[in-house]
């Protein structure tokens, strides 16, 4: 079943444009890595999905449900539930320093879940499920022991980590993840891969943005290469690594020549 | 007079002090956190109209301001504040306008990143600023508000230009008397109120310890 469409999507920040055109699907269970090199837009792809970009024009739909058209008016009410069918882990992580970790996963939910409309009478026990849902989800990440420490306290690898249990907090539909590795050196970024990797074999559907190649070629279903805005590659992982490439795709695959392809 | 009984009038005088202080704080901290909500507002004319008010307050000796609460609605024929009032308005206008560049400061200077993280959790703005960024904009101004509220202690000093009792009038009235003393007497006051800020501030400071930001 397809759970995204993004269609014709552009934008622009002043006379330079970011995106031109990009349109991708995406099917529920799938994993999709983005590659290409810096400046490509890959970030402002998935910031546009996560609407902190807004898209000068162009379509997303999860589900079949429209959740932003530019053509149609008042596509910018209630983007905050929109947001919701989507999860982003960030480069840095950017976890809220003043709180745990089982306080950063929990934070967002304790809040939504305020507006239920049993929440007075359930209060205690709601809260008791926010909490054990959160045990449970630093356990898959295998953080279980640092449930009470504070960001920074953590290794940037453990609070990638803390990051991406903190977006699964809220079951997104997609979860996205912007270069998740990119601030981290080799030796930690082994540990944030392979909970990643743990999530696409129980089929989480993701977008994943990254410069590890032989991750992506690994890992994902589908690959994307975005180059100076456009989709100039877009199949399966072996269409894509394997000959004949494209000459840009030769081109930028060359950078990665330490790499096992 | 002896030294308890200037001890107990200068104590009576420095009750108005406290008070003033505290009134002053409890109004100037809210009023300087929307006064620096404008100040950052997107609607230009908003912002303008703030900045330039916060420059005339900023521009203008507090002494001169306090005189201007207290003469200028006589002079225009509308009825005259108490003078206790008078004092406390002067203050809290003058003191949120230094507040709230403090805060735009501490508010500006917290990362966008985590507005956004807060945001793609669902999170409204509102949410976004009281739970995650507020208390790091507290972490982060705690050594300047100090200075200012340090300030604050002894600027109360100058609510007697329109003859508000407060400790040094208190001690000028004993000096009519002839005696001088008191008049530095009244220094030791000052110390042990500030000495107490002072280690109240750094138990704040203390507190906050555990995070970084």
């Amino acid at each position: 079943m397809t759970i995204l469409e993004a269609h014709n999507i552009t934008k622009s920040f002043g006379s330079a444009k970011v995106l031109n055109r990009v349109s991708l699907s995406l099917e529920e269970g799938e994993s999709l890595a983005i590659i290409g090199p810096s400046g490509g837009g890959k970030s402002t792809l998935l910031r546009c999905l996560n609407f902190l970009e807004r898209m000068d024009t162009g379509r997303i739909s999860v589900r079949g449900e429209v959740l932003y058209d530019s053509e149609v008016p008042g596509s910018e009410d209630g983007l905050r539930e929109k947001r919701l069918h989507f999860g982003l882990v960030f480069q840095s992580f950017h976890l809220f320093p003043q709180y745990t970790a089982l306080k950063n996963i929990t934070l967002a939910r304790e809040l939504l879940v305020k507006k239920q409309p049993s929440y007075k009478d359930r209060k205690t026990e709601l809260l008791e499920q926010i909490r054990s849902d959160g045990l449970a989800l630093l356990e898959q990440v295998g953080l279980s022991a640092k449930k009470d420490a504070y960001p920074h306290e953590l290794s940037g690898g453990q609070q990638q980590r803390v990051a991406i249990a903190r977006a699964l907090a809220l079951n997104p539909d997609i979860l996205c993840f912007d270069e998740p590795t990119s601030a981290l050196d080799p030796e930690l970024t082994g540990e944030v891969l392979r909970v990643i990797r743990s999530l696409a074999e129980k089929n989480t559907t993701m977008i994943i943005v990254t410069h590890e190649m032989q991750f992506a070629r690994q890992v994902a279903d589908k690959v994307v290469f975005l180059d100076d805005g456009a989709v100039l590659e877009y199949g399966v992982p072996q269409e894509v690594f394997e000959p004949p490439l494209s000459e840009r795709m030769q081109r930028f695959l060359s950078h990665y020549t330490d790499q096992n392809l | 007079m002896g030294f308890w009984e200037v001890t107990n009038s200068l104590l009576s005088g420095f009750r108005s002090t406290c008070l003033m202080f505290a009134l002053t704080l409890l109004i100037a901290l809210p009023l300087g956190l929307i006064i620096s909500f404008g100040s950052m507002s997107k609607f230009a004319p908003l912002r303008l109209l703030v900045k330039t008010f916060v420059w005339i307050i900023r521009g203008v000796p507090l002494m001169l301001q306090i005189m201007i609460v207290f003469y200028v609605p006589g002079l225009m024929g509308v009825s005259v504040l108490p003078r206790f009032s008078a004092v406390i308005i002067a203050f809290s206008v003058n003191y949120a306008c230094y507040f709230s560049e403090i805060f735009r400061g501490g508010i500006e200077s917290i990362s966008r990143s985590q507005y956004e993280a807060g945001q793609v959790l669902g999170m409204t703005k509102t949410q976004v600023f009281f739970r995650v960024i507020l208390l790091q904009v507290i972490k982060r101004i705690t050594a300047p508000m100090s200075n200012e509220v340090i300030t604050l202690v002894k600027d109360t000093a100058l609510a007697r230009v329109i003859m508000v009792e407060e400790i040094l009038k208190t001690a000028e009235n004993i000096m009519t008397k002839g005696i001088i003393w008191p008049l530095f007497y009244t220094g030791v006051f000052y110390l042990l109120f500030v000495g107490v800020l002072t280690l109240l501030f750094g138990c704040a400071e203390k507190k906050m310890s555990y995070f970084r930001t």
